[in-house]
């Protein structure tokens, strides 16, 4: 990200940025992912540099703020990954920048997967698994059985996360009906979901599994018809 | 109508004013400076003006850009919000229906809908329930966009819900920026425009969906009258999160054709739908009465990401249940691990 892209965002990100400037910015993000990635990572920065009162700054903080900034992997093990924790307004973007390698990336796949995944025979196993004892728990699952505490979901072994998510085009419409029901602001965050680019997240190096044709050949929905 | 006060109020708000002033203060007395105000201000805003907006939604690292066109036009709304990342996805809101475009897909999907009210947001009336599990807040007036903004807080009480911030324009009450909070205070998503013009007309030709249809499958989808499922209609959640309370309950055909039970629970602000549906076997002879005999679906297990929420599905009693809301995780499994079949005598 040149010095001065750079500036442009953060005076965007301040308020500041003429409005002739913001349109250039905004036909350059639209057409450039790396930028849009490289702006996210600025805007959540950002965010937390002006500071709510949960932010907890930590040594290297202004380090690790230019590292992730130019996209590096501010952190790379998974034991500095964890010293990192206590960084309360560092955890949103853990998933991108944190957490270590291949667990991370595919965090954001899982993200998209979640709305267009491909289908896999088998259907039983967790999209997102949040304990290893539910893969492959295939029988009813007892109301009142005490279960295990949830793991962060954000640390997700890439072998674990492509086995078998939950069919994507079934999850659709389960979000699409709920969202005639969620509340409106919840339910722009679900219908913004579906709107998201497929190909970001498998250029984000997620393994391609993101989104492939086979979505396509769920069992088709009630009521079809041909378009005009 | 307290808008006129409204009006007035953002003269006097700019002094800071923290805490939990909305809580225990009268309505009577309630007044300019009061977050509830700017809320009802902001509802009033996005459901009645004309606006054309583009902004950037951040989460999880990822950003995507958005362009969101909303028109009330001789008492008819239309609303249009698409991807300009290229996805060329496209949602057109027209009064009573919900087309969603899905290029990438070859398909189309359309569900009838009541009018909800507009894409970008609002929220509900904040009656005396949400008071209790979220606490609502102004906090010190900022600058967004290059104009001075209020800055409102919603804050959950615990950690089955999420919270928002939101920076209202001044002058509008538009929210020109949004955060979706988990109970920490941690940023989920962000919504931030670049971008917002509300102009005194819209054309038809900008609310017309770019996507090439030719070709594409159209799925309906919605909620169905006819469905004779009694042993669907006995499920219900039997223990819910603090402040959760069923708030609909009916059928749906979703998934081939699948019957489901489409249960409604919130808290007044956060929404959890919960579909149950017939088991595989049965379900699958009742699609085949349909046009298009189809497999059963696998049984589905697990908890995905849904956006900034979960969807969490189990297997009760041979049905699949599955849990859908923009809530944190917990609370979409507490949810759905308690549902079972109620008996109805």
């Amino acid at each position: 990200m040149s010095e001065q892209i750079r500036e442009q965002i953060s005076a965007f990100l301040d308020g500041e940025l003429p409005a002739s400037e913001t349109e250039l910015l905004l036909k350059r993000l639209a057409r450039d992912a790396e930028l849009r990635e490289g702006f996210g990572r600025y805007a959540l920065v950002g965010e937390a540099m002006r500071a709510t009162p949960h932010s907890r700054i930590t040594r290297g903080f202004a380090a690790r703020i230019n590292a992730t900034i130019d996209g590096e992997p501010a952190v790379s093990s998974p034991i500095a990954a964890a010293r990192a924790r206590p960084m309360h307004w560092w955890r949103p973007i853990a998933g991108a920048a944190v957490a270590a390698g291949v667990a991370a990336v595919a965090v954001v796949a899982l993200q998209q997967r979640a709305v267009t995944p491909p289908l896999r025979a088998a259907g039983v196993a967790p999209a997102v698994i949040v304990s290893s004892g539910a893969a492959g728990h295939d029988g009813p699952r007892l109301a009142n059985q005490p279960k295990e505490p949830a793991q962060p979901y954000v640390v997700v072994p890439a072998s674990a996360t492509t086995s078998a998510p939950l069919p994507g085009a079934r999850l659709t419409s389960y979000i699409f009906a709920h969202s005639r029901y969620s509340s409106v602001l919840g339910q722009r965050n679900v219908l913004s979901e579906l709107l998201a680019d497929p190909d970001e997240a498998s250029r984000a190096g997620a393994g391609g599994a993101v989104v492939n044709d086979a979505a396509l050949h769920q069992p088709v929905p009630q009521d079809v018809r041909s378009a005009q | 109508m307290r808008s006129v006060v409204a009006a007035r109020a953002r003269w006097l708000v700019p002094c800071a004013v923290v805490g939990a002033l909305a809580l225990g203060i009268p309505e009577a007395s309630r007044g300019a400076d009061d977050p509830r105000e700017w809320l009802q201000r902001m509802n009033q805003a996005l459901a009645t003006r004309n606006y054309d907006g583009t902004f950037f939604r951040l989460s999880e690292g990822r950003v995507e850009t958005l362009r969101i066109l909303h028109r009330v036009k001789s008492g008819r709304t239309t609303e249009r919000l698409l991807s300009l990342d290229g996805s060329g996805r496209e949602f057109i809101r027209n009064d009573g229906e919900l087309t969603c475009y899905l290029p990438d897909q070859h398909t189309v999907l359309v569900e009838p809908r009541q009018d909800r009210g507009p894409f970008l947001g609002s929220l509900p009336q904040f009656g005396a329930d949400v008071n209790e599990y979220y606490r609502i807040e102004l906090l010190p007036a900022t600058r967004v966009l290059g104009r001075p903004a209020q800055v409102i807080a919603v804050n959950p009480k615990d950690a089955y819900r999420f919270g928002y911030r939101l920076w209202l324009d001044e002058r509008t009450a538009m929210p020109l920026k949004t955060q979706l909070c988990d109970a920490s205070g941690q940023v989920i998503e962000q919504i931030l425009f670049a971008r917002l013009d509300m102009p005194d007309s819209i054309p038809d030709s900008a609310l017309i969906p770019a996507v090439r249809t030719e070709g594409m499958r159209w799925v309906r989808q919605g909620p169905s009258h006819n469905l004779d499922q009694p042993t669907l209609s006995a499920f219900r959640s039997k223990e819910l999160p603090p402040g959760f309370r069923l708030t609909d309950a009916g059928a749906q055909t979703i998934n081939a054709g699948v019957p489901a039970a489409h249960l409604v629970y919130s808290d007044g602000l956060a929404t959890v739908s919960v579909f149950v549906e017939e088991p595989p076997a049965q379900a699958s002879a009742v699609a085949k009465q349909g046009a298009a005999p189809v497999p059963p679906p696998a049984p589905m297990q697990g908890l995905a990401r849904v956006g900034s929420g979960f969807a969490f599905s189990t297997v009760i009693q041979g049905h699949q249940v599955t849990a859908v809301g923009e809530v944190p995780a917990k609370t979409v499994e507490f949810i759905a691990d308690h549902v079972d079949a109620h008996d109805p005598h």
